[in-house]
């Protein structure tokens, strides 16, 4: 593993101006998990004052994004960035638009909260919360990876998305069986549907952060590549 | 909404009289016939970096060598307009030239040692300055030195050749020797186009630190530079001069599309 080491320029600036980039996207995703982590607390306490907050603050991640974005078209027109510091820049121009995604999802989840939506029944709604609990930790263990740069942590992390997208398909198909013992509020139980969905998306999410970070230490693109081939693949690169 | 970089935004049109280091205005020049520099008006901030950039040919050279009036050498040289520095046209009959090359150095393409030791080399501008007290020019020495960052690689050897050091080290002590005169402006015509990569990226740095107690003016082939050190760029076309911005501006964002197609290397 090769650590982009990011305060060994020749140039104090350019120094200091990775690791401010570095930094933002760490503050970026520390926002974001925090908004998924008032959500759950919302979902379960029936809080939507809590979910309104998370709501409003999408804002403040939005504009994160366009920050951290403008800095990279920064340094990249005044440095010139080229091997692991190319690398470090195009990995969080990427990275960010995923984290602003997730928030886009937790958004979501929030609304329906706001909006008293949320599901009827006591198991699916415990459910949703475990899956959020797992995708919480999914989050935190990305946010990791990227920090220490570390590939095994982030391939580790890669893999939890296994766990999250089999309890999802348990979760959708308990759904549907409820949806077909009512016919009343079919958009409810759409809605309930969606924020399921938009829990299952932040893990995708994660996992594509997560190819990010062996692109930056290993420099090989292993988007839409099977687990047993990236092993393979990072096995060759060795 | 929480900012996440705090950075002085740069602006040409927040220079004002008090930031303004050369302060050029209507500017024409030429060699004999030939129209050189054509009605040239710009403010030179304070304490930044400004780089001007364009074809060779373009004046840019020339421009420089305006503000320490080396163009006055050169037989058939006329211009007219004027050139503020610290409130007064340098361009006036009446001015020290001397004394103004003290005030604006010079540290041109290759480095251009006297064939003499490191330490006569340092004071030489603050002998015919007619300093000549040993501890006065020790110490002067010592200061320059150490802020063109050389000192710790020359304090042994102050008394030999300064022809056994390499480019770099060349060229830094070439810098030291503008500094030990304290000038408020320092011009850069090329200083690293000799140099290799790494060499060039210390001097970069060095203009950084630099310019926290004199005025850059650089001149540069290379756009790299320009936008790596930059705080404002200036970009000249046969004479004229196209568009001056600040570089995070103009490197994004040019307004003219003469200074797109130069910068993006589309130039015809």
């Amino acid at each position: 593993m090769r650590q982009v080491a990011l305060n060994t320029h020749i140039s104090g600036t350019f120094n200091i101006e990775l690791e401010n980039l570095r930094n933002s996207v760490l503050t970026m995703g520390g926002e974001v998990e925090q908004q998924l982590l008032d959500t759950l607390k919302a979902l379960k306490l029936n809080h939507p004052g809590l979910a309104e907050k998370v709501v409003l603050n999408d804002l403040k991640i939005n504009s994160m994004e366009i920050q951290i974005d403008e800095e990279c078209i920064r340094i990249i027109a005044k440095r010139h960035p080229t091997a692991s510091d190319l690398r470090l820049i195009m990995t969080i121009s990427k990275a960010i638009t995923d984290i602003e995604r997730m928030g886009d999802e937790i958004e979501r989840i929030a609304k329906l909260v706001t909006r008293n939506k949320l599901p009827s029944s006591d198991t699916i709604k415990s459910s949703m919360l475990l899956i959020g609990e797992r995708v919480a930790a999914m989050m935190r263990g990305t946010f990791d990876a990227f920090a220490r740069q570390d590939e095994s942590a982030a391939l580790a992390v890669y893999k939890q998305d296994n766990r999250i997208d089999s309890e999802y398909k348990r979760l959708l198909t308990y759904t549907t069986t409820e949806m077909e013992k009512t016919t009343e509020d079919m958009q409810d139980w759409l809605d309930v549907l969606w924020a399921m969905r938009s829990l299952e998306r932040i893990g995708d999410r994660c996992k594509n952060v997560c190819e990010y970070v062996v692109y930056l230490t290993r420099g090989t693109d292993v988007r839409h590549t099977p687990l047993e081939n990236i092993h393979q693949k990072l096995e060759d690169l060795s | 909404m929480l900012k996440l970089f705090e950075r002085n935004t740069l602006n040409v049109a927040d220079i004002t009289d008090e930031t303004t280091a050369i302060d050029v205005r209507n500017l024409n020049l030429w060699f004999g016939n030939k129209h050189v520099l054509n009605d040239i008006s710009m403010r030179i901030p304070k304490n930044k970096i400004t780089a001007l950039i364009g074809q060779s040919g373009c004046g840019k050279s020339t421009l420089v060598n305006c503000f320490n009036r080396l163009n006055d050498l050169y037989d058939g040289c006329k211009y007219e307009g004027e050139i503020n520095i610290g409130g007064r046209n340098i361009n006036s009959k009446k001015v020290n030239v001397s004394r103004l090359r003290t005030q604006v150095g010079m540290v041109f393409q290759r480095p251009n040692p006297f064939p003499m030791s490191i330490y006569d080399n340092v004071c030489y501008g603050l002998r015919l300055q007619g300093i000549k007290t040993r501890r006065h020019l020790d110490d002067a020495v010592e200061s320059a030195l150490k802020e063109a960052a050389l000192w710790d690689e020359v304090k042994d050897r102050l008394f030999e050749s300064a022809n056994a050091l390499s480019g770099g080290q060349q060229q830094r002590l070439v810098i030291a020797r503008a500094l030990a005169l304290k000038p408020d402006i320092l011009l850069l015509d090329e200083p690293t186009s000799a140099l290799d990569p790494l060499t060039t990226l210390f001097i970069e740095e060095l203009m950084a630190e630099l310019k926290k107690r004199c005025t850059i003016v650089i001149v540069t082939h290379n756009m790299q530079q320009a936008s790596r050190v930059s705080d404002y760029t200036a970009f000249f076309h046969q004479g004229r001069l196209v568009e001056y911005a600040d570089s995070d501006s103009l490197f994004t964002m040019p307004e003219k599309k003469q200074t797109e197609d130069y910068i993006t290397g589309r130039y015809g």
